[in-house]
Parts: structure tokens; sequence; C-alpha cells
């Protein structure tokens, strides 16, 4: 596949929804983002904002009763939208990969490693015996960083540690070295000195694959030292994207700025952490003004009508019609 | 497994076999009626010849000592005489047995041919028409009797269609040489094709019969679990890899959810055997299940013991086979 001209992903007006008993929930409603070769799109927000969906459904891994539709949906060049099952199953695992949010449950239990890896190595056609599947899986469990990675081939996922796991998961959707790696909250589950590891080890791959990375967090401080450009998410919104730095050192979004008064980092650490008052929105009782009205503290009158992304400056855009710097704040 | 931990695990069943002859035994004992009294029936004899039966038989010693003297030549095979037909119980049930081991193997293979694919498609089509239709299927399976549904069977495809035998094993015409006793097996050693044609037409009734009910079962068990995998995170992610729908559904998803269907295979197994006292009756099959059946009406004592200690044996058997077989799916569990 040569590289066309423009980003790698471009998602133009993406919307998930599920009927449920309770009613429709609208778990993405019409995000658009893009991605470019080699960069790092950061992506935060409260748990249940709806930034694992996003991009499940931008993998087509939504399951029914979900419904997806976009306006566009393009990977570097081919238009998604367009392709049939077979199409979207040969993207998957070869150009555009993910690692779940949970390694101890994402990897099968009653297969061996070797067997996991070098799946996907056969069904994307880039081993052509599994003699070379099984040196070329070897050789991932040793580019993560497994020890002894030979002698460890043939064992089950129960049995190595949680931080090894998540390392298995990684060399698992790295094995056919995509273009874009999806990684949803790789660090959740681990404890603090393993969690840079983990980072530290997608980060020196990017480098090494020149892949890009989508980083799915809840936590402005990895994003801070990871990403290039953050997306924030909020009820199934975005409702600020733009350059990291831009983002971290003038938020536009009170939202943004709550998420960043309640980060730990070493100017903080003597104040105390300010989390966000009150609740996500439930999202079958979404108001029909900003979503972010009940929390917001510079919330007024004037906001109680829908509001739209509206750009701040040609690659800062803010949902917010008070928003800090707008000149119509 | 590691060796010295199966060897504990089959260590582990000596005492619950131990129980189990001893109940065999006390039920025996204590079953109202005289041993001595049936065996010499209403034939007028002197109360000298019942004393010599009962010092043959050891009915005077105690009850301790007849329970050590019976489990020791059960363990020898030895249950005595049989009183009808006046040959050792052992050879009139091992006459009997290879014909009832065929009929359950062959309805244990049926019903786990029928349930899996079944199940695993009521599943990936939930709440479509397929998964009703099984769904009231497998109910209809499970509450039905199993000898009525024979008898339906027997009405249909052999007395109205005439496609199949009604009864019995196979045609007198096809002699083969005893090798397993399992006709499927011998007559295909002895290379007689038209025999084995002929020995699956008799066995299909009878096994359909027995693997129906339990196929029921083993189809909702496979629904259920199957319907619990295919929403687990692993099979997200399998599809993720960009695997085919087979690959995810047919190995993801299914080696995972086979552990609950092959536990309760092994053991409904048991319930097979219980089927067969009543299915081995309606289609005249000459198993273990029919020995037992006349043995009870007859009082024949020796063979009812000797049937009923080896149906708690294999029980107690098939439920070890069922821990060791959800062990070897399951290699998150070290025994
Ligand atoms: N099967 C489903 N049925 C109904 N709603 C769902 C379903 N799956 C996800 N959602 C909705 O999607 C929302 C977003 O979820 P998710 O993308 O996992 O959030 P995040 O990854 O940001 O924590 C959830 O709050 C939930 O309401
Ligand atoms: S629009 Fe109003 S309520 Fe919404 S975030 Fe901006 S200031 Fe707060
Ligand atoms: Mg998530």
């Amino acid at each position: 596949m040569t590289a066309a001209a423009g980003p790698l992903l471009l998602v133009e007006g993406l919307t998930t929804e599920f009927a449920t008993r309770g009613g429709l929930v609208r778990a993405v409603d019409d995000v658009s983002l893009r991605v470019e070769a080699g960069e790092c799109l950061g992506v935060v927000g409260e748990s249940g904002s709806g930034k694992s969906m996003t991009f499940l459904s931008v993998m087509g891994l939504v399951r029914p009763p979900g419904r997806v539709s976009a306006r566009r949906l393009m990977f570097d060049g081919t238009d998604v939208l367009a392709l049939d099952e077979a199409g979207k199953r040969a993207l998957r695992g070869r150009d555009i990969a993910i690692t779940m949010q949970d390694a101890l449950t994402a990897l099968n239990p009653a297969f061996t490693v070797a067997t996991q890896i070098t799946e996907v190595l056969i069904a994307h056609n880039r081993a052509a015996s599994m003699g070379e599947a099984r040196i070329k899986a070897e050789e991932m469990m040793r580019l993560v960083g497994i020890p002894a990675a030979a002698s460890r081939l043939d064992d089950y996922p129960h049995q190595f540690s949680g931080g090894m796991r998540q390392r298995i998961m990684i060399a698992t959707a790295l094995a056919c070295r995509p273009r874009l790696l999806i990684a949803d909250e790789p660090t959740t589950a681990l404890d603090v000195t393993i969690q840079a590891q983990v980072l530290d080890l997608i980060a020196d791959l990017r480098r090494e694959l020149g892949m890009s990375v989508v980083l799915i967090t809840h936590d402005l401080g990895v994003v801070a030292e990871h990403a290039d450009r953050v997306m924030v998410m909020y009820a199934g919104q975005v409702v600020e994207d733009g350059p990291t730095a831009t983002i971290i050192d003038r938020p536009a979004h009170p939202y943004t700025r709550g998420l960043i008064d309640c980060m730990p980092n070493l100017e903080t650490l003597d104040r105390p952490v300010h989390p966000i008052p009150g609740q996500v929105p439930s999202p079958l009782d979404l108001p029909p003004h900003c979503r972010f009205f009940d929390r917001c503290e510079r919330a007024g009158p004037q906001c109680r009508v829908p509001v739209a992304l509206l750009p701040l400056s040609p690659d800062h855009g803010v949902r917010c019609i008070r928003a800090e710097g707008a000149a119509h704040g | 497994m590691r060796i010295g931990r199966l060897i504990e695990r089959i260590a582990g069943l000596v005492p619950v076999l131990l129980g189990v002859s001893v109940i065999v035994f006390l039920m025996i004992t204590l079953t109202p009626g005289d041993p001595v009294e049936i065996m010499l029936g209403d034939s007028r004899s002197s109360p000298e010849q019942e004393a010599a039966l009962r010092r043959d038989m050891g009915l005077d010693r105690p009850m301790v000592e007849r329970f050590f003297l019976f489990l020791g030549n059960a363990v020898r095979g030895e249950f005595g005489l049989s009183f009808f037909h006046r040959r050792p119980v052992i050879d009139v049930i091992g006459e009997r047995l290879p014909a009832t081991i065929e009929l359950t193997l062959v309805a244990l293979v049926l019903s786990l041919v029928i349930a899996i694919p079944l199940g695993v498609l009521a599943a990936v089509k939930k709440n479509t028409w397929f998964d009703r239709i099984g769904t009231v299927g497998s109910l209809l399976g499970v509450s039905m009797p199993g000898f009525w549904f024979g008898i339906l069977l027997i009405l249909l495809f052999s007395v109205k269609l005439g496609w199949l035998p009604v009864a019995g094993r196979i045609g007198f015409s096809a002699e083969v040489p005893f090798v397993t006793g399992m006709l499927l097996i011998d007559t295909l050693l002895a290379g007689r094709l038209d025999s084995f044609v002929e020995a699956a037409r008799h066995i299909l009734l009878p096994a359909l019969t027995l693997a129906l009910p339990m196929a029921a079962i083993l189809m909702r068990v496979t629904r259920s679990s199957m319907l619990e995998v295919l929403r687990a995170d692993y099979v997200l992610f399998a599809e993720a890899k960009g695997l085919s729908r087979a690959r995810v559904i047919g190995r993801h998803a299914l080696k995972n959810a086979l552990i609950p269907t092959v536990t309760v295979a092994a053991l409904e197994t048991g319930s097979l055997l219980g089927g067969n006292m009543i299915v081995e009756t309606v289609f005249g099959w000459p198993g273990l299940g029919r020995l037992v059946v006349e043995a009870i009406f007859s009082r024949n004592y020796p063979i009812v013991q000797a049937a009923v200690l080896l149906y708690a044996v294999t029980y107690v058997l098939l439920n070890f086979i069922a821990d060791l077989l959800y062990t070897a799916l399951n290699p998150r569990i070290k025994l």
C-alpha cells in the first residue's frame, strides 16, 4: 500500500448508538478526528466518555445491538466505508492494531502465547510456515522485553505476570508491524513502575517501527509526556482538541481545565488535588444543552443551548461558548 | 498434570468405591425376602437342605464377615451364580455388557454431534427464529420421557415407513467372530460391510432415543457457555487481529465454551446407563439394562447386586473422567 497524501486515519461524523431497553444510547456522538503518519494522538476523558467505543467503531468491532455510522472513514487513502467485510478484516491486525484495556482478559486462556501471536502472522500471510511464524513470534516477544522468550513461547497466559501479559498483548498487536496502534489504557491495570516501562516500550516501538499511535488514557500526565496532539472527550463528544502543549498550558474548556487540576504532578503535589465535582450525565438522560453544564464552574444562563465544536485557532478546537481565550467568551 | 498428582487423585477414589460397595452390600442384605427361600422356590425342601444351602452361600456368618467376603469376591469379579441362568454372574454380565457399552458410546457420540453445532449456532444466531426453535426443541427433549420418544421413533421409522428394524441387535444372518462384542467394530474387523450396515441400522433408533434427551441438555449448556464466551474480551481481541470468523468462533470461542459441555457430557453418560434399562427394554436390545430389568422382576439378586455395583463404579469413574477432562481443557487449573 502506498502512502497517500493526507492523514493516515481520517474520521468524520462518527456516531455509535445502542438501542437499549431504557432508550437509545449514543455512546459516540458525531466524532471527527485525524491521526497523521508517525504521530501520537492522546485521547483523554473520564471512564464512560466513549473513548474505547470510538476506536472500536473505527475498527469495525462494535457488536449488535450497536450501530455505527460515519460521513467519512479513510485509512491511508482507502475509503474504509466502501470495503466489504473481508477488506476490513484484512486491515485489522495488519494495518490497524489495538491493545485492549485489560490484558488479563484479552488473551485467550485456552491457547499458548505462541498460538496467539503466530495466528496473526499466518492470517495476514506474514509467515509462510508455522516454523517461520514461531521465529517471528519469538522475535516479537524479545522486542517487547519478555525474558527467555524462546523457552516461554509454549506457556499459557496465566503463567505470566500482569505486566508480562500486557507486553504479550502488545507483541501480538505489533506482530504484523501495523501502521497504526490503538493503545487502549495500556497502563491502568499495572502498578506504577511497570506503567512507565510499558509506556516507554510503546514509545520506543513507535520510533523503531515508524507507526502512529492512539494513546487512550484518563491520565493527562501520560498524555503530556507521550502525545503530539490531544483529544478530550466528554459524554460521547469531543470537547477539545489541539497540540499537547496548547492543551496542557492553555486549556480552553472548563472540563480540560478540571482534568489538569486533578493531575498530580511536581507543581501541584503540595496542593490538594481537585477532582471535578459531580458525575458524568447518564447517556440515557443527556441535557439538550452543553453536556458539562451541571458540573461546570463557569456555567451561565447563556450555556443553555446546544454547543458546537468550534476552532479557537486553526489547530485548536473547543466545545464551549465561554471558552478561555475565545473571542465570544 | 503431574503423575504424582494423578496417582493421588486415583487413590482418592478408593474410599468412594469402598463406600459404594458398603451401600450395595447393605441394600441387598437388608432387602426383605430370604434369598434361600427364593432360590428353593416352591419346591418342598427339608430344613436340612435349607441349612446346607444357607451354609453354602455363607449366609450363616456374621454380617461383617460376609461383607469382606463379598468385597474380596467382588474384586476378583466373583458374584456367585445367577439363580436363573445357573451360570456365573460375571459370565452372564460379560455377555451383555458389550452391547450396552456400544449403545452408550454411539448415543454419546450422537448427542455430541447433534448438540455442539446446534448449541453454537443457537448462540451465534441468538434471538433469531433458529434460536427460538432450538430452545423449544431442547425444552421438549429435556422434559419428554425417553421411552415415549423411542416408541414414537419406532412407530414412524419402523412401523409406518419400514426403513429401520423394530427391535433387536442384528439379523441372524450376520455371523461375525466375537472380538470386542461390539458389533459395529467386530463387523468391520471381519471385513463384513453388509453386516456393519445391518448393525448400524439396528443401533440407530435406540441410540437416538438415548441420545436426544442428553443432546437437549448439552445443547443448552453449549449455547449458554458460548453466549458467555462470545462476550469475552479475548474473542473481541481475536477479531481485532483480523482472524476469520470461522477461526474466532470455531477456535477461540469454542475451545473455552466446550469446557462445561464436555464436563456435563461425561457426567450425563452416567444417566445414559439408567436410560439404558428403559430403552433396551423398549427396543429389545440384549444389553445389561434389559438383563437388570429381567433380574429385578425375577428376583435374581446376584445379578442385581453385581449390576448395581458395576453402575455405581462406572458412575464414580465417569465423575473422575469429567474432572480430568475439565482439567485437560482448562490450562488455568493446575492439578
Ligand atoms: N452494549 C452496550 N449497550 C449500551 N451502551 C453501551 C454498550 N457498550 C457501551 N455502551 C455505552 O458506551 C459508553 C462509552 O463507553 P466506553 O467507550 O467504553 O467509554 P470509555 O472507554 O471512555 O471509558 C458507555 O458509557 C456506555 O453507556
Ligand atoms: S458551554 Fe457553558 S456550561 Fe458548557 S462548558 Fe462552556 S461554560 Fe461550561
Ligand atoms: Mg475504555
